[in-house]
């Protein structure tokens, strides 16, 4: 499925918000991320479902610098 | 995706304003106290985090990084006269939210280029918020940076910022910007927390669109 992730079309297996956060190896700390313009709770991560053009905002710790 | 800055009014206390926006379904809050003094800032910084921790906010700090670190913040914004982004890292290390204020789309690239996890973008328009703003950006200077970050693929999150009200968020968002800063607009409001809820709605349902 192709998502867009900080305004870039993405191709991705994962179905939660969750799997993402895993397959792009986020940080356990220091990341928010936001769906469609909403600000989403680590904690809802799991429950967050994926879809088709969605629109997701992530704001991470850079890696490695 | 909103950010609320914190502010003061002759109603509201900076915390006021900081739990009205989390009770208005604010999931990002960045606390700014100019002029305070570090115990004052401290104090309020504290229990601010604490609010955003039961709310599930991230919350960041404006400039203060050892504060940052001392209470564990989720991260610090960086204006253009506080601390060199490169040096906030050193100190911090990857764990933190690093954002860092842009006017240009050269000051995004440099930004991006010091790795700051976000830019806020701004002034939109004209505020009364902030003092000794730089030039205006509008809608055109958005499109304009959005346009050359894109050619140089360059992907972090930016965040519309400075006098900014509900009936321009649409039109922001169309740009390609991916946030919006607020802080006057909600506190100026009747209901201030029923505003931060309606921005909330407003921002989400023209994700829809």
């Amino acid at each position: 499925m192709k998502v867009i992730i900080n305004n870039k079309t993405t191709e991705t297996s994962a179905k939660t918000l969750f799997v993402l956060a895993e397959e792009m190896e986020l940080p356990q700390k220091g990341v928010a991320v936001a769906v469609d313009n909403k600000m989403i709770p680590r904690a809802e991560w799991e429950s967050t479902v994926l879809s088709e053009n969605m629109n997701i905002v992530i704001i991470k710790a850079a890696c490695g610098g | 995706m909103l950010q609320f800055i914190s502010h003061y009014t002759e109603k509201y206390t900076y915390l006021d304003s900081v739990r009205m926006a989390l009770e208005g379904g604010c999931r990002w809050v960045q606390l700014r106290m100019k002029d305070a003094s570090i115990d004052e800032m401290r104090s309020v910084a504290v229990e601010a985090q604490r609010l955003c921790k039961e709310a599930n906010a991230t919350f960041i700090i404006d400039d203060n990084v050892a504060l940052v670190k001392e209470i564990g913040a989720d991260g610090v914004h960086l204006g253009k006269k506080d601390m060199p982004v490169y040096e906030a890292r050193h100190i911090l290390g990857e764990g933190f939210i690093i954002g860092g204020t842009a006017n240009t789309f050269e000051d995004v690239k440099g930004l991006y280029l010091s790795g700051v996890d976000y830019v806020g973008c701004g002034p939109f328009r004209f505020t009364t918020t902030k003092k000794g703003l730089s030039p205006i950006l509008g809608l055109d200077g958005y499109r304009s940076i959005v346009t050359r970050m894109r050619e140089e693929n360059i992907d972090i999150p930016v965040v519309a910022i400075g006098g900014i009200t509900a009936e321009d968020i649409p039109e922001i968002l169309d740009t390609g910007i991916s946030g919006i800063a607020l802080s006057g607009t909600v506190l100026r409001a009747d209901e201030p927390v029923e505003e931060m809820r309606r921005l909330i709605d407003l921002e989400a349902s023209k994700a829809i669109i």
